[in-house]
Parts: C-alpha cells; structure tokens; sequence
C-alpha cells in the first residue's frame, strides 16, 4: 500500500516549492539543496512554472543530484512535473529518495492514470517499492474543481490534493482582490471530497492562496490557522519564510494539548461515575469532545514524531 | 395538503437521566429528542434502552413530539427497544449512505407492523454530521419516504471528521450546509440548517445567541431548532415564530393584492414597495405558519394545564 490506512494520520504540513534552477532568490550551486534549512516537512523541486521553457532540460539535468541534498533534513522530496513532457519530467526525477510528485493542471481522472502508469513504470525500472510514489494532486480549472470526486479516487497513490488558485481565477476571468473571496465554494467542495475520500486537502485561507507576496510571519501564521480550521491539513508553500508559521499554525498549540489532557481526565471520572456528559471550563464534555480531545492528542504525537525525525536526520 | 411540521425548538437529552426526562414535558418544546447515543456511557446503554417505552409516555404529557437518537453501530437492538406507540421519529447519527436508510427503514416497517403501529408513522431523521455523509447527502435524503426533513453538516462530529477546532468565529461549513439545504429543496423536504451565527464560547445555555440564531433562520425561510438546555426553548420558539408585526404586514399585502385583483391590476408600488403576486405568495405563507405555530402552541399549553391538573388531583386523593 502506497499509505497508511487513515491518510489523513500523515504528517505533511509544509511543502517548499524550489525551482530546479538557479534563481535570484535562491543564488546557490545547486538550486533547491538548501531548501531543507527552512526545516520543511516536505521539498518540491519544480520542473514546472518555475522554470522557463528554455531552461527545462537544463533544470531536468539537475534533478537527481539535488534530491539527497533536499532530504538532507529529513525532508520529504516531491518533483512538480509538467504534464505536456510528464514522461521526461518522470525520467529525469523519479529516484530513490523521490516520495513522488506533484501533478498540476489536473482535470479529470484520465489525467491521474497518466500519471499513475508513468510513476509505476519507473518505480519497476529503477527498484522503487511498487505503488510507493504518491501524486499530490493540483486543481487548477473549473473542470478540475467540479471532477474533484473522481480525481481522488482516482488512485491510492493520490495522498493530497489542492487548489491552483491562481490558475482557477485566470480561466474563470476572476481578477481577485482580497476583499473577496471568489473561491469560497471551490474550497469547501475541495474539503468535502477530499475528506470523504480519505485525501488530505492542502491549501490556506484567502487571500493567500491568490497573493503571490510575502505578507510577513503573522499573516501567514493567521491565515494558515484559518485554513486549518477549515479542514485543511497542508500548505504549499512558495516562500521559504512560510515553512516555520505553517508548520506552527497546523500543529496543535501546546496549551491545546494541555486543555485536551484535561477533558480527556475529566471526562474518564464522569463515564466511571455514569454520566457521558459533564460541564468542564464553560463546555459540556461528552463523546464527541472526547474523541477530538484524542485526535488532537495523537495528531500532537505525530507531529512530534514528525518534527523528532527531522532532528534525527540532520543529526545523523 | 398536510401541514409542515412545527420543529422550532426541540431538546435532547440522555433519557437515563430522570431529572432531565422527568421535566422535559414543562418545557414547552416543540419535540424531545430522547439520547441513546453520545450523552449515554457505552456502560448504560442495555439499561438506557430498557428506559425508552416508558420515556415516551413521559416526556409526551407536554404533547411534544418524540424522538430517539440512537447509535450508528446498534441499530437492530435501538430500533426495538424504541419504536413503540407514540414514538414520532428515529433520529440516526452519522449518516453516510443510502444503504443505512434503507436498512433503518426496512427495520422500522417490519416494527410497526408487529407492534400495531400504523404503517409509516415513524419518520427517520438522518442527521448528516461527516464529509461522506455530504457527500450522499442527495442518495440519502432521497431513499426513504419516512425522511421528511434533511440538513446538518456541522457540529462537534463534523468538525471531528474535518480535524477543525470548533468556535473559531467563521463560518467553516458553508459547502456542507448549503449541499444538503440544496438537496432538502430540490427533494422538497424541510430544510433543518440554521444559518452561522458566531459561537467563540461554545456555550449551549446563551439565550441571546439562541434568538439571534432562530431570528436569523426565519429571515432565510428555516424553521427548525433543536438544543440541548431548557433555557434555549423560549428564544428558539419566539425567533422562528413569525412577530406580530410581520404578521400585520402580511395580511395588509395580501388585502392590497385582493383589491389589485379585483381591479385587474398585477402590481401596485405600496410605500415604496411593490406589492404582486410573489408578495402575496410569500405573505400567504407566512400567514400558515403563523397560525401552524399558533395552533401548536395552543396544543402544547392545554395539554400542560391537563396535566398539572391531573397530577394536582391525585396528589390531592
């Protein structure tokens, strides 16, 4: 199986997208082998928007020396693919050490067999555990956001799913501000299927999903924590300066912990003495709470799990 | 035509308590929803469903309706122990497939016929409370005629399945509740969403906020509520209950829209508003159900002073 059996357990808050090329914010030898500084949970290096036409085989070339760098963190590492040149992107990329890809432009499920074919074969040629590499799916049309349901079923390897945001406004003839949100709908329709489907949604609240700016650590921390409050489970993140209030925002707070501890021994002395319901700091604690109260707790473990296993690879 | 069913305010409660089962016929709601599922340890469900037969009687002295929320893995041994005469409907938690409703409705068929209960008179409720749930929301609502009344998609176990904190001041389910009022409108069931109104304490006793809350789904055309305190019940019922203002207002647009018939005219401009016949409609039905929670309220208090009566002359002989 390419995933645990509740997708939704896994930890990937942060996912760093890095131009497989050399750029002028990120001036370095090798692009993308600093990326796991930030201490991202996972690494994209893009082969797609980031890079120019011209300058594809040349980023292509780079893909296999900088992959162990990425991960030198313990970092996940992902490779976003264009699906116009998916097999030379796939032949380039897919390695050892690759978790799998990211796959933009997604529009119906077709597009995820494609993909799906692809990554099988070279899990075979290159002795990669057969059905290993996932699919991170991106939503970037209308069409997309209506066969949402299809596209995460598509295939196990699909673990997570998003919104192209910027993508969507441009073919629908948005031209966003933030004042408004045009994409309130799209976003809750993603959650919904997702979830259902067992797909963690990634994505994070407006505007930031839109604005293609870096509005400092608090907004991003501020709108992460929306998101998450929403249902997401994951942000992309463009700059490396949102890694660490994106990992913080979908992490549970450490006084989140301690109030759940709590409810949690509250209610165990009322289900002893008979009661499921009982009044605790102002809420009334019962079977509900008290299955949160433990998702909470052990999605905290997993993040320090998480979190413990990036030290350990940086350590070693 | 039946009328549409006056669910303004209903509360639920663990029926093993009997300080909460024992008042809840003075409580002026609409309907009692009695709790076999979270509000009852896993313990005490065996003797929590033992409890019910009687409940019903009980908690009915008030003639609220009476419903039971049962829990999603025991259905075969809740349906028996609950369906019995007097018993107005299943609530069933976490819904997720059409499959459940039908097994829930073939179960209850087969109970009412063994226990002389006039075929069809126990509705299901289905109450929608997971993203898979949403998304069969249009399969289930459509697959048994004993659903009557369809929303949900929020709360504490909704917001479980998504992984969201809960009291965060925004609206975190507007997919999910505007799915499934759109599924209830299209299958013409009652809509039971309200609309978002900010709840950051998450207190479940806030009178004002249960009037804001109600007011406000009267003004998006909802009627139902439901609560688990006593203090709610008042504002819930006086929110969705149309004020005697909007009541005079109608009754004036439907006078103008008789004379404009009468005088061959299809519209008239009445200060600064038109007056057709969508206002008429839309007034005509406001009256209904105006006097539906009129005539409920009337049931509901003769059937409380009988009561008290009764109970005051045998306490007297």
């Amino acid at each position: 199986m390419p995933r645990p059996e509740r997708t939704l357990d896994f930890v990937r808050r942060s996912n760093l997208i890095v131009p497989l090329i050399d750029d002028v914010h990120l001036p370095s030898r090798a692009p993308g082998s600093d990326a796991w500084k930030s201490r991202p949970d996972a690494v994209t290096l893009d082969l797609e928007d980031g890079v120019p036409e011209s300058r594809k085989a040349e980023a292509r070339a780079m893909a296999r020396e900088v992959i162990p760098r990425a991960a030198a963190g313990g970092s996940e590492v992902f490779l976003r693919v264009n699906p116009p040149y998916l097999h030379a992107d796939l032949e380039a990329g897919i390695w050892e050490g690759v978790s799998g890809i990211v796959l933009p432009k997604v529009a119906t499920a077709q597009d995820i067999a494609a993909a799906g074919d692809g990554l099988q074969e070279l899990e075979r040629r290159r002795g990669i555990r057969a059905g290993s590499l996932e699919i991170i799916v991106l939503l970037e049309s209308a069409l997309g956001v209506w066969n949402v349901r299809e596209v995460v079923k598509a295939s196990p390897r699909v673990t997570q799913v998003g919104l192209g945001e910027r993508d969507i406004c441009a073919g629908i003839g948005v031209f966003p501000s933030s004042g408004h949100d045009p994409l309130e709908f799209a976003r809750g329709r993603l959650i919904i299927e997702a979830t259902a489907a067992g797909v963690q949604p990634v994505g994070i609240a407006h505007p930031l999903g839109l604005v293609a700016t870096d509005p400092g650590r608090d907004e991003v921390f501020r709108l992460a924590t929306d998101g998450r409050n929403m249902g997401f489970k994951g942000v992309m993140c463009p700059y490396s300066s949102w890694v660490e209030p994106v990992n913080a925002a979908l992490t549970p707070a450490p006084e989140l912990v301690d109030y759940y501890t709590q409810v949690r021994e509250v209610f165990a002395q009322a289900v002893a003495a008979g009661t499921a319901a009982v009044p605790f700091a102002g809420r009334m604690i019962d079977v509900p709470v008290d299955e949160w109260a433990k998702d909470v707790l052990r999605r905290a473990a997993a993040c320090q799990a998480r979190d413990d296993g990036k030290r350990r690879a940086l350590e070693g | 035509m039946t009328r549409r069913a006056v669910r303004r305010s209903g509360l639920t409660m663990p029926v093993n308590t009997p300080r909460f089962v024992d008042r809840a016929w003075t409580r002026g709601c609409d309907y009692i929803n009695l709790d076999l599922e979270d509000s009852v340890p896993e313990w005490r469900k065996p003797q929590a469903r033992t409890l019910v037969r009687a409940a019903i009687g009980n908690v009915s002295k008030g003639r609220a309706e009476v419903f039971t929320r049962i829990n999603h893995d025991y259905v075969q041994a809740d349906l028996e122990a609950i369906v019995w005469p007097g018993l107005d409907r299943v609530n069933y938690p976490k819904a997720e497939t059409a499959d459940e409703i039908r097994k829930l409705d073939r179960i209850i068929t087969s109970l009412e016929r063994e226990r002389g209960i006039r075929p069809g008179t126990v509705q299901i409720g289905a109450n929608i409370e997971t993203a898979t749930g949403v998304v069969n929301g249009y399969e289930m609502a459509s697959a048994s005629p004993r659903i009557v009344d369809f929303g949900g998609g929020t709360g504490y176990d909704m917001s479980r399945d998504l992984g969201v904190e809960m009291f965060v001041g925004f609206d975190q389910f507007v997919y999910s509740r505007g799915e499934l009022e759109l599924a209830a409108r299209v299958l013409g069931l009652e809509p039971t969403n309200t609309p978002f109104v900010a709840n950051l304490t998450g207190s479940v006793s806030d009178t004002d906020r249960a009037f804001q809350e109600a007011d406000a789904a009267r003004k998006c055309g909802l009627r139902h509520g439901s609560g688990l305190h006593p203090n709610v019940v008042e504002p819930q019922i006086r929110g969705l209950t149309p004020p005697p203002e909007e009541v005079d207002d109608a009754r004036r647009v439907l006078e103008t829209y008789r004379r404009l018939v009468s005088e061959g005219k299809a519209w008239e401009e009445v200060d600064g508003r038109v007056v057709d016949k969508y206002e008429a409609r839309r007034a005509g039905e406001l009256l209904e159900w105006t006097e539906a929670c009129a005539e409920r309220d009337r049931d509901k208090a003769e059937a409380v002073a009988r009561t008290k009566a009764a109970e005051e002359r045998e306490e007297s002989t």
